[in-house]
């Protein structure tokens, strides 16, 4: 009798950690979970190379939202992104947005930084002052070997011939 | 009647791509004779001071610094008095036409490559250019909005805008020591760069 309550025990302690593992998966996928009443809005980037589904939407580094869905716009290619923002906010019609990094190369998130006017988005309305990832690598690129038309000119650096 | 709307279904998609067409063509032609003017000025300049001066008279005609100054100070703008907000923008846009003059170095002539406009919403254009400078290239985007005609309402160059630049600087002025405080750091930001 006593043998199968320790039993019961553990099996009770493994199903426990089993529901802990999985509020956790859920939790961390599914990003900051944003509570109460929420509507969508999307922005439109040229490039939104780095940000994913779940990623977080911060105003004065508050998150405020998540990133619902990226996807790709058939007429000129550019990403559109929907965030699901907690639906109180009120956030002008010249609302920015830009993908900002966690760090030097942590997570993205997106950043809204609210306007001036006394318009204010409402859900489905699109972000189009927008800033994309700074692409990081290529800005070191061009420091570090400069731009390709700077290679061919050091040979006439020094005459300084006038252009024609 | 069926057959009148199938006829008339590709009469009114023809017509609305024209629409669709003209704004982004209307405001890269603008955009063009603004860089022209622009760079006409610049290369008869002599010194970076001189272009300040000869240069601002056309881009205020290009350029709606209102809306730039409104944009660039963000939340704050509606606590501004109108005496505020108008030297604000005076502040602002001598900020803005100083910052890219000390960037030119006098007698070296640009080149400008533009790329297909597009327009992301009605009223509003963005055309990416490359520019070529002093053997550097530089991707600028210009962000046009129609206003009576088309006007620049902002930069963004290497995919950095230069009003989220500013907004970020003078709303965590603001949020310190409100109107005051921006005008203080506008007008030290402007006697720095003279």
């Amino acid at each position: 009798m006593k043998h199968s309550s320790l039993e019961l025990l553990t099996g009770l302690f493994a199903a426990l950690g089993i529901a802990a593992v999985a509020w956790l998966t859920l939790k961390l996928g599914a990003g900051t979970l944003v509570s109460g009443d929420t509507m969508v809005i999307e922005a439109r980037f040229d490039n939104a190379g780095g940000l994913s589904a779940g990623g977080s939407v911060l105003i004065s580094g508050v998150p405020v939202g998540r990133v619902e869905a990226i996807r790709v716009d058939p007429a000129d290619f550019s990403a559109i992104v929907s965030l699901r923002v907690k639906s109180d906010l009120k956030l002008s019609s010249d609302t920015m947005a830009s993908i900002k990094t966690t760090g030097l190369i942590g997570d993205k998130f997106i950043a809204l930084s609210p306007g001036a006017e006394e318009v204010f988005l409402k859900a489905g309305d699109r972000i189009i002052d927008t800033e994309s990832s700074v692409d990081l690598e290529s800005l070191i690129g061009k420091m570090a070997f400069g731009s390709v038309d700077k290679t061919a000119e050091p040979e006439s650096e020094k005459p300084s011939a006038p252009l024609p | 009647m069926t057959k009148r709307t199938f006829l008339a279904a590709p009469l009114l998609a023809l017509l609305t791509a024209g629409l669709h067409a003209a704004p982004a063509d209307e405001a890269m032609s603008r955009l063009r004779g603004a860089v022209n003017e622009v760079l006409g000025i610049a290369t008869k300049a002599s010194s970076k001071s001189t272009l300040a001066v000869s240069v601002t008279p056309v881009l205020r005609k290009h350029i709606s610094f209102e809306t730039m100054t409104r944009r660039a100070v963000g939340p704050g703008w509606n606590s501004f008095k109108p005496d505020e907000k108008a030297k604000a923008t005076q502040l602002f846009s001598s900020l803005v036409v100083r910052t890219y003059a000390n960037k030119f170095t006098p007698g070296e002539q640009p080149r400008v490559d533009y790329k297909t406009a597009t327009s992301p919403a009605a009223g509003r254009v963005d055309v990416p250019t490359t520019l070529l400078y002093q053997g550097s290239r530089y991707s600028v985007t210009y962000r046009m909005e129609q206003a009576g005609g088309w006007l620049i309402t902002d930069v963004v160059i290497e995919g950095v805008s230069m009003i989220a630049n500013y907004r970020s600087q003078l709303d965590s002025v603001f949020k310190k020591g409100g109107a005051p405080a921006v005008l203080t750091s506008l007008q030290q930001s402007v006697s720095k760069q003279s």
